[in-house]
C-alpha cells in the first residue's frame, strides 16, 4: 500500500514555524497519524483532522525560535544594536546626560511654544459654521480714514440683508458698555453688579454663533424685548451658586438705564460659559429690540459705531466678489444718515475716502490683532507669535545641533568598534543602520522626557502666559502622535547621519591600527556648528536684554504730567444730586491735595470729534475730546504753555476750551495766537467756543502712541454732545505726607467706599491708580518679556551644554598633551589659558556675528514704539560680557579639571 | 510535591511511557491514551508535554528507526529516567495517603446520597 502524504502546503507551513530540533520526528507522527486516518476514513476527513492537528501544533513551546536565524529579519541585529547603544550610553554617563538634558530642553520649549502657538491660532474654532462667519469691518470714520476700525453703525447690517442675498444670516453685537445690574426689585438693590460685558444681540445671533445653550430655545431666547441670557458663571453671581439653570428660567434682573431709570429683563435662557479662545466674550446678552428706543432716538443709523456686524455667506460664495459687490452699499444708504446728523452731503462727510466694508473671516480675527479699535474681547498679537515660533525653532535647531555635535565627538571615540564589526564582516549599512538607531533611540527617549517636563511646566507657564494651554487635550489627538514620531524619526535621521555616514566609512585597517586621529576629524564642522549656536544664543541675549530695557522705558517714561499718587474714583455718575456735595466733603479731605472730576480717565480716553477753526473754510480735523472741570487739571499738574484754566467765578467759562499742543498744531495755529481763537464742531451748525489755554503736550492715552490733539471741553458746556455722558470719574492727587503707610492707604480706601455706600449703596465702589493703570497698558508685553526671558535661558542653556560637551571631549583627547606639557614644566594656569582659547575664539566669533544681526532685529522692533529707548552700545557690551562669563566659566571647568590631572595618571598607560 | 511537579496530562503521558515500555513514541502514546481515557489527544498538547517531561529530567528520548509508514521519517523514544519513576512513585504515595486519610463515612455510600 503505497504512503499517502498530507497536504504539501500543510506539511510547509508545519515545517516554517515547528523547532527544527523537532520538525522531522513530529513530521513522521503525523504523517502516520494520517496513514491511519486515511485508512479508517475518508480522505477529506483525514485532510481536515491533519489541518487540526498542525493548528493545534501553533504553541510556543514548539515553534522555532524566530531570532538569530537568518532570513527571517534583521531582529537579532536590531537587539544587538539596541544593546550596544545601551552600553555606550552607560560607559560615557557625561555624555549621555548632557545629549539627554540639552534635547529635553529644546523638545520641551519647542513643544510649550508649539502649545502656545496652536492656543493662539485656535481662537474661534468652536463655532460650527466658523469657516463662513465674516466680521465687517469698516473705516475709522471718526478721523483717520484709512484705519479701520471693528465695529460699524446698526444699518449696515440691514442694508446687507436688503442687498446681499449671498449672506444667509447677518447679526449684530451691540456693546452697552458699564452698566449696573441688580437681581432685586425696583429701588432696592443691595445686589448690585457693575457689568462691563454686556451686551445686545439679534435675535439670529445663534444661527451664526455656536454658543451652547443649557436650557432655553436659542431660536426664540433672543426675539422679543426685554430677554436676557446669562451664562451659567453669572447665573450663579446673581441668584447664588446652588441655583440650577432650570430654577433662574424666568427670574427678572434689573438694568439701570443712562437716565438713571431701571428696566427689568426676563432671564430666557442660561447659557454655557463663554470658551476663553473667544474674540467675543460676554457675560450676559440681552436682545436688541430692548434697546430699540434708543436705536431709534437718535436716527444714528450709519455712524452709531457701537455694533460689531457678522455675516454667515452661504456655502460656495466668492468672498472677493462679494466683498467687491458690497461696496456699493455705503454710498446707497449711508447719506440721509450723514446729511440728517451732520448737514454734509456724502461726499463731504467721506471727504473722498472710500467708505469700504471689509470682510473679515473669522478666524482671523483674534490672531491678526487688528483692527484694535473697539474690540470685544482679547485681541492677540500675531508679532508674538511670529517671535515665539521663530525662537522655537530655533531653540529647537540649537539643541539638534547640539545632540549632533556631541553624537559626532563621541562617535570618533568609537572608531575602532567600527573597524572590528568592519573586519567581522559587517556590511556599511548595517553599520549606518546602527548609528541612526542609536540617534533615535535617544531622540525617543529625550521627546519622552519632553512630554514629562511639559505635564509639570504647563502649568506655570499658563501662569505665566496668562493661558489655559492643557497638554491632555492634545494626548488623544493623531496628529500629535504623527508628528511627534515624524519628528522622531526626521531629528534620529539628521543627528544620526554625519556620525553614520562619516564613521561607516572608515577604512577598517587603520582605524584598528589608531593611525585614525579621529576626534580631529570632523573639528571644522564642529566648531563651525558652535559658532552657530553662540551667535544665536547671544543674538538672542541681546534682544532680551533691548526688549526689558524698552519695557522699562515706557513705564518710565514722562507722560507730561505726575502719574504717580493719583487715586481715580470710578462710577460718579451714578451719584446723581450728591456730586458736588461728594467733591466738597473729598476736597475738606488733608490727605488729598486736589479733587477734579472728569468724564474720562487717561490712558483709556478715546472719545473723539470732528472740529475746524471757527470758519467754514479751514479743514475739519479730528481731536479727541475730554469734559473736565475746573481743578481736574490742577489735580494732573499740566503746564499752561498760554492764557489759563477755567475759572469758577467766570460764569462764560463754561463754554470756553483748551487746547493741547498738538491740537493748536492740527488747527494750523500757532501757540502764541491760539488763545482768543475759537473752535466749533463741524457737523455745522453748532456755535463756535473761544479757546483760553494752552497745555503743554501730555499723554492721555498709552504711551505705545504719539500724543493726540485734544481738546478740554468743561463739564457743564450744554452747547455740545453729550460725550461721554454715563461715565465721569473723580481724580484725587494723594499727599504721600498724610498717607505714610500702605495700611493708611487701605484705611482711605475704606472709608471712601463707605462714603460711597452711604448715598446709594447699589453704585459700586470702584477705584484705580493712574500710573498702575499706564502700567497696565504694557500688561501683554511684559507677559511676553517674562517669557521671552525664560525661552533666552533655555537657548543658552543649551549652547552650554553643548559647549560644555565638546569641551569635555576635547579634554579627554588632549590628556596626553596637557600631560606631557605639565611634566615639561607648564603651569596649572598657563595649560588652562591654552586649553581655554581654543573655545574662547569660537565665542568671540560668534560675538562678532551675532551683534550686527542683533543690532539689526532690535532696530526694526524699537522702530514701532513712539517713544523708544535708545540703542546704546553698553547693553550690547554688557550682554556680550555676560555670555562671555557664561561660555568661559563653562571650559574653565573641564578646563582646570584637565589641567589638574596628575601627568602620571594621564601618561602611564600606552 | 516538592520535588516532582507533575501536571494531570503529564501524570498520565508518564505513565503510558512507563506502560509502553520500550515502544513509547509520538504515534504510540497518543494512541494508548485515547484508547484507555477514552480522551482525544492532540499532537501539540502531547508533544509539548513530553517536551515539557524531559526538560523536568523525568523522560530520555533517542533517535529510533524510520519507516515507510512514515514516509521515511524516524520515530524518537522515549523511556523513564530514574527521577522519572521517582515522579510516579512519588505521585501515587501521595495519592494513596490522601485517599486513606478519607474517614470511612464520607465514602459510604448512603450518607453521600442523603
Amino acid at each position: 500500500m503505497s504512503v499517502q502524504y498530507p497536504p504539501k502546503f500543510l506539511m510547509r507551513f508545519f515545517r516554517w514555524f515547528c523547532d527544527p530540533e523537532l520538525v522531522s520526528f513530529v513530521e513522521g507522527d503525523l504523517i502516520e497519524l494520517y496513514q491511519y486516518n486515511t485508512r479508517t476514513k475518508n480522505r477529506w476527513k483525514a485532510n481536515w483532522i491533519f489541518f487540526g492537528e498542525v493548528l493545534k501544533l501553533l504553541r510556543p513551546s514548539l515553534i522555532k525560535n524566530f531570532e538569530g536565524t537568518t532570513k527571517l529579519n534583521n531582529y537579532g541585529m536590531f537587539k544587538n544594536n539596541f544593546k550596544i547603544a545601551w552600553r555606550n550610553a552607560l560607559r560615557q554617563k557625561q555624555f549621555t546626560v548632557l545629549n539627554l538634558l540639552g534635547l529635553t530642553i529644546g523638545i520641551s520649549t519647542c513643544l510649550l511654544i508649539g502649545l502656545y502657538i496652536h492656543d493662539e491660532l485656535s481662537y474661534d474654532a468652536f463655532h460650527e459654521k466658523g469657516d463662513r462667519i465674516y466680521r465687517v469691518n469698516q473705516p475709522f470714520i471718526w478721523g483717520d480714514w484709512a484705519s479701520t476700525m471693528s465695529t460699524t453703525g446698526p444699518n449696515v447690517a440691514t442694508a446687507l440683508r436688503e442687498d446681499a442675498p449671498e449672506f444667509e444670516e447677518v447679526t449684530r453685537l451691540m456693546s452697552l458698555g458699564s452698566m449696573t445690574v441688580t437681581t432685586s426689585a425696583n429701588g432696592n438693590q443691595d445686589n448690585a453688579f457693575k457689568e462691563n460685558r454686556l451686551y445686545a444681540a439679534d435675535e439670529n445671533f445663534f444661527k451664526v454663533f455656536t454658543f451652547p445653550l443649557m436650557i432655553g430655545d436659542s431660536k426664540t431666547a433672543l426675539q422679543g424685548p426685554l430677554a436676557i441670557l446669562l451664562t451659567k458663571k453669572t447665573m450663579k453671581r446673581y441668584f447664588g451658586l446652588h441655583v440650577t439653570p432650570s430654577d433662574a428660567m424666568g427670574r427678572t434682573v434689573e438694568i439701570k438705564q443712562y437716565d438713571g431709570s431701571w428696566k427689568s429683563f426676563v432671564v430666557k435662557g442660561i447659557l454655557q460659559d463663554v470658551p476663553s479662545r473667544s474674540h467675543i466674550q460676554f457675560d450676559a446678552l440681552v436682545s436688541i429690540k430692548s434697546e430699540s428706543e434708543m436705536m431709534q432716538a437718535h436716527g444714528w443709523k450709519w455712524i452709531w459705531t457701537a455694533f460689531a456686524t457678522y455675516g454667515l455667506v452661504n456655502e460656495g460664495v466668492n468672498i472677493a466678489s462679494l466683498e467687491h459687490d458690497i461696496q456699493a452699499i455705503p454710498p446707497k444708504w449711508a447719506p440721509p444718515t450723514t446729511e440728517r446728523i451732520f448737514n454734509q452731503s456724502y461726499e463731504e462727510f467721506t471727504a473722498g475716502n472710500p467708505w469700504k466694508l471689509d470682510l473679515q473671516p473669522l478666524g482671523d480675527i483674534y490672531i491678526s490683532g487688528t483692527p484694535t479699535t473697539n474690540a470685544f474681547g482679547p485681541i492677540g498679537n500675531p508679532l508674538f507669535v511670529q517671535l515665539f515660533g521663530a525662537i522655537g525653532l530655533l531653540v529647537l535647531i540649537l539643541s539638534a545641533i547640539n545632540f549632533m555635535n556631541l553624537s559626532t565627538a563621541r562617535a570618533t571615540n568609537r572608531s575602532k568598534e567600527v573597524g572590528m564589526r568592519k573586519v567581522m564582516g559587517s556590511r556599511r549599512l548595517s553599520i549606518i543602520q546602527q548609528f541612526i538607531l542609536e540617534s533615535i533611540l535617544f531622540v525617543s527617549v529625550g521627546t519622552m522626557l519632553a512630554f514629562i517636563l511639559v505635564k509639570m511646566a504647563i502649568e506655570p507657564f499658563n501662569h505665566l502666559a496668562d493661558k489655559q494651554i492643557e497638554l491632555l487635550p492634545y494626548v488623544s489627538n493623531p496628529i500629535l502622535y504623527a508628528t511627534t514620531i515624524a519628528f522622531i524619526l526626521i531629528m534620529g535621521l539628521l543627528a544620526g547621519s554625519y556620525p553614520a555616514f562619516y564613521l561607516s566609512a572608515f577604512m577598517p585597517i587603520e582605524s584598528i591600527k589608531g593611525k585614525m586621529k579621529a576626534g580631529f576629524k570632523g573639528k571644522g564642522f564642529r566648531n563651525g556648528l558652535v559658532v552657530f549656536q553662540f551667535t544665536i544664543s547671544i543674538a538672542l541675549i541681546i534682544c532680551t536684554f533691548f526688549v526689558q530695557k524698552q519695557l522699562s522705558y515706557t513705564s518710565n517714561v514722562d507722560v507730561g504730567f505726575a502719574k504717580e499718587h493719583i487715586l481715580q474714583l470710578h462710577n460718579v455718575q451714578e451719584l446723581g444730586f450728591d456730586t458736588e456735595k461728594v467733591k466738597n466733603r473729598l476736597a475738606s479731605n488733608p490727605q488729598f491735595t486736589a479733587v477734579g472730576k472728569s468724564f474720562g480717565i487717561p490712558p483709556y480716553m478715546s472719545t473723539g470729534d470732528r472740529y475746524r477753526a471757527d470758519d467754514p473754510e479751514s479743514p475739519v480735523v479730528q481731536l479727541s475730546n475730554l469734559r473736565v472741570d475746573e481743578d481736574y487739571l490742577d489735580v494732573l499738574g499740566l503746564e499752561f504753555l498760554r492764557g489759563r484754566n477755567f475759572e469758577t467765578d467766570r460764569e462764560n467759562d463754561k463754554y470756553k476750551v483748551i487746547l493741547n499742543e498738538e491740537a493748536v498744531n492740527k488747527l494750523g495755529w500757532t501757540i502764541e495766537e491760539a488763545v482768543g481763537k475759537s473752535v466749533a464742531l463741524a457737523s455745522g451748525g453748532e456755535e463756535a467756543h473761544q479757546v483760553v489755554g494752552v497745555v503743554k503736550n501730555f499723554n492721555f492715552q498709552s504711551v505705545r502712541s504719539e500724543i493726540d490733539p485734544l481738546i478740554l471741553i468743561h463739564h457743564q458746556n450744554d452747547h455740545v454732545w453729550e460725550y461721554g455722558a454715563g461715565l465721569s470719574f473723580y481724580s484725587m492727587r494723594l499727599n504721600p505726607d498724610a498717607i505714610p503707610t500702605k495700611e493708611d492707604l487701605n484705611k482711605l480706601l475704606i472709608s471712601l467706599e463707605e462714603e460711597m455706600k452711604q448715598i446709594d449703596p447699589s453704585i459700586p465702589f470702584e477705584y484705580s491708580f493712574l500710573d498702575q493703570e499706564f502700567d497696565a497698558t504694557f500688561r501683554s508685553e511684559q507677559k511676553m518679556g517674562t517669557i521671552l526671558n525664560l525661552f533666552t535661558v533655555m537657548a543658552m542653556i543649551i549652547a552650554c551644554l553643548g559647549l560644555f560637551g565638546l569641551a569635555a571631549f576635547s579634554a579627554e583627547q588632549r590628556t596626553k598633551e596637557l600631560g606631557i606639557r605639565k611634566v615639561l614644566g607648564a603651569s596649572v594656569a598657563e595649560l588652562a589659558v591654552s586649553f581655554s582659547k581654543e573655545f574662547t575664539r569660537l565665542v568671540v566669533l560668534a560675538i562678532l556675528l551675532a551683534c550686527p544681526i542683533a543690532w539689526y532685529f532690535v532696530r526694526q522692533w524699537l522702530q514701532d514704539f513712539a517713544y523708544s529707548t535708545p540703542i546704546e552700545i553698553w547693553v550690547f557690551v554688557s550682554a556680550i560680557a555676560a555670555a562671555l562669563f557664561i561660555a568661559i566659566s563653562t571650559i574653565s571647568f573641564q578646563a582646570i579639571r584637565s589641567a589638574n590631572r596628575n601627568p602620571v595618571e594621564t601618561l602611564k598607560d600606552e | 510535591m516538592g520535588k516532582y511537579q507533575l501536571g494531570e496530562f503529564e501524570e498520565i503521558v508518564l505513565l503510558t511511557v512507563g506502560v509502553l515500555f520500550g515502544d513509547a513514541y509520538g504515534v504510540s502514546i497518543k494512541l494508548s491514551i485515547e484508547e484507555k481515557l477514552k480522551r482525544s489527544v492532540s499532537v501539540g498538547a502531547l508533544q509539548s508535554a513530553l517536551k515539557r517531561l524531559e526538560r523536568k529530567g523525568y523522560i530520555s528520548s533517542k533517535e529510533g528507526e524510520s519507516t515507510g509508514e512514515r514516509g521515511g521519517r524516524p520515530k524518537r523514544y522515549f523511556q523513564l529516567t530514574s527521577s522519572g519513576k521517582g515522579a510516579i512513585e512519588h505521585a501515587r504515595e501521595v495519592r494513596n495517603q490522601l485517599y486513606n486519610e478519607i474517614p470511612k463515612v464520607a465514602l459510604d455510600l448512603k450518607f453521600t446520597q442523603s
